[in-house]
């Protein structure tokens, strides 16, 4: 059980786990649409903003697009295996079902549509509920960032302090490149 | 209960040979100084994982469907037989 939850590319993996993962992706994009929930950036969720839906699965596609290609950079580069492309995609894709919790959540989130701006307002924002939830959905990130990690160590054939090391420097700069690509297509739409 | 073959001196941790052969039959010994067969310095799960691969004629896709497992689940057990037949060798020599 523990395998599935945490591992499951043990036993699925390529095509099969791309379809689930692209799936389950398109779910999460339209759930945060009704629950105003973003997957601004590789790890990242933040609630609020109202969008339009071609946006919430336009953050789906770079978050996920971006980790594949440079995952799939470093394991080319590091791993002694021949890794296939389809594994790092379809693992990857997979590994972000979790994200789908992160946006059900949303809805007890329940933040503003704007930034606040004094005190005042960011006190208004901070209710229990609000910590509560936000809680709830770092929970769903750690398990997402913990699925990343062996979806990267199975599809890329990486073990020990060495598949940590580069699993953390790849997902660092994974991040900077998707906030990045977010920022583009929000600045050149508005 | 099955045996395993030691390859490894339990004193100085330094590959075993094998010193003398028997014929179960007529009792006949032959001794002398020989190597272990590569394949003896694995486990048995490493050995069981090779003869399934050459009997799926050398196919990971239906070794995967035969175990159960992943697609790269299979081609990273068989890339760390690999390593260690690899290291194996170099430590023969």
């Amino acid at each position: 059980m523990k395998k599935w939850l945490f591992n499951p590319f043990m036993y699925i993996a390529g095509t099969k786990s791309l379809f689930i993962g692209l799936a389950i992706m398109a779910a999460t994009a339209t759930i945060g649409f009704y629950s105003h929930t973003h997957f601004d950036g590789v790890v990242d969720m933040h609630n609020g903003r109202i969008s339009a839906l071609p946006f919430y699965f336009w953050e789906q596609l770079i978050d996920w697009g971006t980790v594949v290609v440079i995952f799939f950079i470093t394991g080319k580069i590091f791993s002694k295996s021949s890794i296939r492309f389809i594994d790092v995609a379809g693992t990857m894709a997979m590994a972000r079902w979790v994200a789908i919790f992160s946006a059900v959540i949303g809805f007890g989130i329940n933040a503003p549509n704007v930034m606040p701006h004094s005190t005042d307002d960011i006190l208004k924002v901070i209710t229990p509920s609000f910590v509560l939830f936000g809680l709830l959905s770092l929970v769903f990130i750690i398990w997402m960032i913990a699925l990343m990690y062996n979806a990267f160590r199975v599809s890329c054939n990486m073990k020990g302090s060495q598949a940590t090391g580069l699993f953390i420097l790849s997902l660092i700069i994974a991040e900077i490149i998707s906030k990045l690509e977010i920022y583009i297509l929000y600045s050149k739409t508005i | 209960m099955q045996k395993n073959l030691p390859h490894i001196c339990p004193s100085c941790s330094s590959t075993l040979k094998v010193k003398s052969l028997v014929c179960e039959k007529c009792a006949t010994e032959v001794t002398g100084v020989f190597n272990l067969p590569l394949l003896a310095s694995l486990t048995q799960q490493e050995q069981d994982f090779i003869v399934a691969f050459v009997k799926s004629s050398g196919s990971l896709k239906i070794m995967a469907q035969q175990l159960g497992l992943s697609y790269p689940t299979v081609r990273n057990l068989l890339d760390d037989i690999i390593l260690k037949i690899e290291t194996n060798q170099k430590n023969q020599k």
